[in-house]
């Protein structure tokens, strides 16, 4: 997919700007919050949970040549073909000479945010090839022209009557009502049906990889995965090594946090482990199937400070605890993923020239850390991720001299009480009559949105404390 | 080009890891042990089950016996869809059935595009997710799960076990002989989905009703603690 990050400011102030979409995401910024809230009480001590996967992430992390190894050679036992491609480019190719090799002329895709990462549509549409994608979030925008703005509800900005339009648009079926979101489903139930059934190729993405079996983790709650890889003859699943889990029982616990995080649900109606081509026996399941891993750029990442946002599970709680994801949405990242973990993962997969707004679209709140079901320390990678803007120069000279001035101003703790003493009383002084400014000079990008208040009476924090400090010795 | 790829890729990660002989590595993965499982919402095992699968918008039916199981599919078939046919895998389990008794009338094999109900056989059933397991293959092909209308699920009294882990306990017990299936299925409802403004709709691409039948001597009152339990904690 094509980065287009850099547009992140003028993007996000339109999206401030579209005042329904801003009332839906603020709904879904309540909504969502609450429902994985639930979902992790009842579950019981969910903080343990997320500390368990933590040292099992860490394991694996650490011999990770051995669990790749062991699944491969599982997974070849089982009659797949495993292939490792290091970039966007390999991945699709490969994906393209098997749909050619097989003459397949329709593709079924499941949802697979790796496949969004390489922008495999565009080549495979390009190539010829009629590709449709059936996770109903997913066909949405694919017939709008769009791209995700959600990783787990990648349709949440388009409102029900943007979607009926859209079918009655697009799906050529005369006079129907189309009003609630059932009928909606209805009519896109009817014609990915015709399509599973008469796809040639089906492409999934994989939640975990069991190494001790040699099989891929698939969690939908629409089965449209699952149709993918039960009904056309030719499987591809497409992944990345850092998928990877030892056992059955760590993609179990991975399954208890991710489905709580996403969704609020203890399990998605269907979680499947699929390991290769139809048996002998099988009345059914495809003849064959490849298990296509991609690198790009995740070795860099692992051997790097900011490895941790490897054990990103995709399951979006971060997005949805986030101020500014809830503010802007999803589309001003400018690419695959949004929220605090797209960007961090942005600038890695990509470039921090390019994309080096993402980093500092973030308040420091720590929301995003606290409900991360795989304790990625989120707040932290972004500041990192600041800090190398500055330290390679990508930050703007005027950003990176007002910031040493700072840091030199705050090591002179006398200087720094002095003169924000004296900003203060006069602050105070020119606000008086209305109480806050309209318009500061050097501030234009607070004031733009709202007022500055003026500081009231009684001096800097430090001077109040310094003031109780004294009360107390003296009282 | 992908030899290549693998090989980097290997002697990258290799080189960033210490070495560690299998048998250390197997050691330190038994010491982390395995999760908890979630908080279970009745003491009682098959009514946690039947709790869950209701919580998953499944309906739940009991049934003493084979016999009694088939009757209540025929009453199910016949209040749905005024019909007694309905597809089967080739489980044994299913073929030895009384289905004249409750005039049923099974198609045995994979299910295809205009069929209206499905059975299947489960492996499991799973008290803390309100699943059932089946494995693909002859007795229950894959389609059959996701293609019709409705999918009506028999599990015994006995397969229900309380966690995800002793699923697999009981999976790797059925699979010893080399012969692992092509998919291993947990099913907790009917599809769903909700892509549309977050509103749940059920039907997403796959069944619209889940009905799971409990086979075996499970006392009445166990729906009522079920539901009640729902009541006490909803979702």
């Amino acid at each position: 997919m094509k980065l287009a990050s850099e547009n992140f400011l003028q993007e996000a102030s339109a999206a401030l700007n579209a005042q329904e979409k801003v009332a839906r995401r603020n709904l879904l910024g309540q909504f969502l919050p609450l429902a994985r809230g639930s979902a992790a009480s009842k579950y019981g001590d969910f903080d343990a949970l997320r500390a368990h996967m933590k040292r099992v992430r860490r394991h694996t992390s650490e011999h990770l040549s051995h669990y790749l190894q062991q699944f491969e050679e599982a997974a070849v036992q089982h009659g797949n073909q495993v292939h490792f491609v290091a970039d966007a480019e390999q991945l699709n190719s490969k994906v393209l000479s098997i749909c050619q090799a097989h003459s397949a002329r329709r593709v079924a895709k499941g949802k697979s945010m790796v496949t969004e990462e390489t922008g495999l549509n565009e080549l495979l549409l390009k190539a010829g090839l009629e590709v449709l994608e059936t996770d109903l979030g997913e066909y949405i925008i694919q017939q709008a022209g769009e791209t995700p703005s959600h990783i787990v509800g990648p349709a949440f900005h388009k409102s029900l009557a943007e979607i009926r339009q859209l079918f009655l648009d697009k799906h050529k079926l005369g006079e129907r009502s189309l009003e609630t979101a059932s009928e909606v489903v209805e009519e896109a139930r009817g014609i990915l049906r015709e399509q599973f059934l008469a796809a040639d190729v089906g492409i999934i993405g994989a939640n975990a990889l069991v190494a001790e079996h040699g099989t891929s983790m698939l969690v939908t709650n629409e089965g449209n995965g699952d149709l993918c890889a039960n009904l056309p003859p030719v499987l591809i699943v497409c992944t990345t090594f850092e998928r990877l889990l030892p056992r059955a029982e760590d993609a179990v616990a991975l399954q208890r946090l991710l489905v709580r995080s996403a969704t609020g649900q203890p399990q998605t109606c269907y979680t499947s482990f699929y390991s290769g081509p139809r048996r002998e026996d099988d009345p059914d399941g495809p003849l064959e199937t490849h298990i296509i891993l991609l690198d790009n750029k995740r070795s860099d990442i692992l051997a790097s400070d900011y490895r941790e946002i490897l054990d990103c599970i995709r399951c979006g709680a971060c997005l949805n605890h986030c101020p500014i994801y809830i503010g802007v949405g999803g589309h001003p990242y400018g690419w695959v993923y949004p929220g605090p973990m797209g960007s961090v993962l942005t600038p890695l997969l990509t470039s921090l020239e390019q994309a080096q707004a993402l980093p500092n679209a973030c308040t420091s709140c720590g929301r995003c850390a606290e409900v991360c079901p795989a304790n990625i320390p989120l707040p932290d990678l972004l500041r990192d991720l600041r800090q190398e803007e500055s330290v390679q120069r990508i930050k703007p000279a005027r950003w990176r001299h007002g910031l040493r001035l700072h840091a030199w101003l705050l090591r002179q703790p006398r200087l720094y009480q002095l003169s924000t003493g004296w900003t203060m009383s006069l602050l105070g002084w020119l606000g008086k009559r209305r109480g806050a400014f309209r318009r500061m000079p050097f501030a234009s990008g607070w004031t733009g949105q709202r007022d500055f208040p003026a500081p009231e009476g009684g001096g800097t924090f430090m001077r109040q404390y310094a003031g109780r400090r004294r009360g107390a010795r003296r009282g | 080009m992908a030899d290549s790829v693998r090989a980097q890729l290997l002697a990258r990660l290799r080189a960033q890891e210490t070495e560690t002989e299998p048998e250390e590595i197997a050691r330190a993965l038994a010491a982390l042990g395995h999760a908890q499982a979630a908080r279970a919402p009745h003491p009682d095992v098959h009514t946690a089950f039947l709790a869950n699968v209701l919580a998953n918008q499944g309906t739940v039916e009991l049934a003493r016996d084979r016999g009694a199981a088939v009757q209540a599919i025929g009453r199910y078939l016949y209040q749905r869809f005024r019909t007694h046919k309905l597809v089967a895998g080739n489980d044994p389990r299913l073929a030895a059935m009384p289905w004249r008794d409750g005039g049923v009338l099974p198609r045995f094999g994979a299910a295809e595009a205009g069929d209206a109900a499905a059975l299947s056989y489960a492996k499991l059933g799973v008290a803390e997710t309100g699943a059932i397991v089946t494995f693909t293959g002859r007795a229950n092909p894959g389609r059959n799960n996701l293609l019709p209308e409705d999918h009506l699920v028999l599990v015994n009294r006995e397969d229900v076990v309380s966690t995800l882990e002793e699923a697999w306990v009981r999976i790797r017990k059925d699979t010893q002989a080399g012969n692992w299936p092509r998919g291993i299925q947990f099913i907790a409802g009917p599809s769903s989905t909700a892509d549309v403004e977050a509103q749940l709709v059920l039907g997403a691409h796959g069944p619209r009703r889940w009905h799971v039948i409990l086979v075996g001597d499970t006392p009445t009152s166990a729906v009522d603690a079920a539901r009640e339990s729902l009541a006490a904690a909803p979702l």
